[in-house]
């Protein structure tokens, strides 16, 4: 089990376009993820989910995951929220 | 939570209602690839006349986007629907939308969920096209979307559904 703290970077926070990339990416690790929010917590891999966190610019978030790849896992979506940007 | 409903070997299914009155099309024809090439999942589009949206299903609301351009209810029987009001609509901030409802709030097919502006919407953002999405459409057994068009709010089915056991 790995847990890393990330503070959201993108645009618009997690709304529809981010989310569907976010959760193919997190579908993509073996790991089972899970994003947390305020005490929240939503399936990484379930776009209703993620999108029912609200997530907006600023907010820092709870990323766990835990499987055989979950170093990666954690810091690609890692990665993926404090960096990706959208054009 | 599951319902088991006892010595029951009917397919579950479920009729869904357009949410908005407009012109039905295709999810493939929504330009933005995020829901023509069905990222989210399964689905229908409608380009409304009316900048109202209703509950498409009974249900739940299990999400609302802060911006109130996105809205997902939960249905009775198992399925996610997310309306997606516009796109790049997420860039007003909210400005033109007014929600009725809150998460987790119950609510019945023809339920008023948001009224938004169709002005401010076709004057700020890339299109006022609203993809209605099934977003665990791995819960889809067979799809049947309808084809007839213009749709009426609260009214024509725009989807029918069977649901895989």
């Amino acid at each position: 089990m790995i847990e890393k703290k990330v503070v959201v970077n993108l645009e618009h926070g997690l709304h529809a376009r981010p989310a569907t990339q976010f959760v193919k990416l997190a579908s993509s690790f073996k790991s089972e993820i899970t994003i947390e929010k305020e005490g929240k917590t939503a399936a990484a891999k379930s776009i209703m989910g993620v999108m029912a966190l609200a997530v907006a610019k600023g907010t820092e978030i709870l990323l766990k995951a835990n499987g055989p790849d979950e170093n990666e896992a954690v810091e690609a979506l890692g990665r993926f929220l404090s960096e990706y940007s959208e054009s | 939570m599951f319902k088991k409903l006892f010595g029951s070997k009917q397919a579950k299914a479920e009729t869904i209602i357009a949410p908005l009155q407009g012109r039905l099309v295709s999810i493939e024809e929504v330009p933005d690839p995020t829901f023509s090439e069905k990222m989210l999942g399964e689905g229908v589009a409608i380009i409304p006349e009316m900048g109202k949206v209703v509950s498409p299903v009974n249900g739940e609301v299990i999400q609302l986007f802060p911006t109130k351009h996105a809205i997902g209810i939960h249905s009775e029987k198992g399925l996610e629907i997310l309306i997606h009001i516009g796109l790049e609509t997420v860039a007003m901030k909210g400005e033109g939308f007014i929600s009725h409802v809150k998460v987790g709030d119950k609510v019945k097919a023809g339920d008023l969920l948001i009224e938004f502006s169709l002005e401010l919407v076709k004057e700020r953002a890339a299109h006022t096209i609203t993809p209605v999405v099934i977003t665990n459409s791995e819960k889809i057994k067979k799809l049947d979307v309808e084809s007839q068009s213009p749709v009426t709010i609260g009214n024509s089915p725009i989807m029918k559904v069977e649901l895989k056991d």
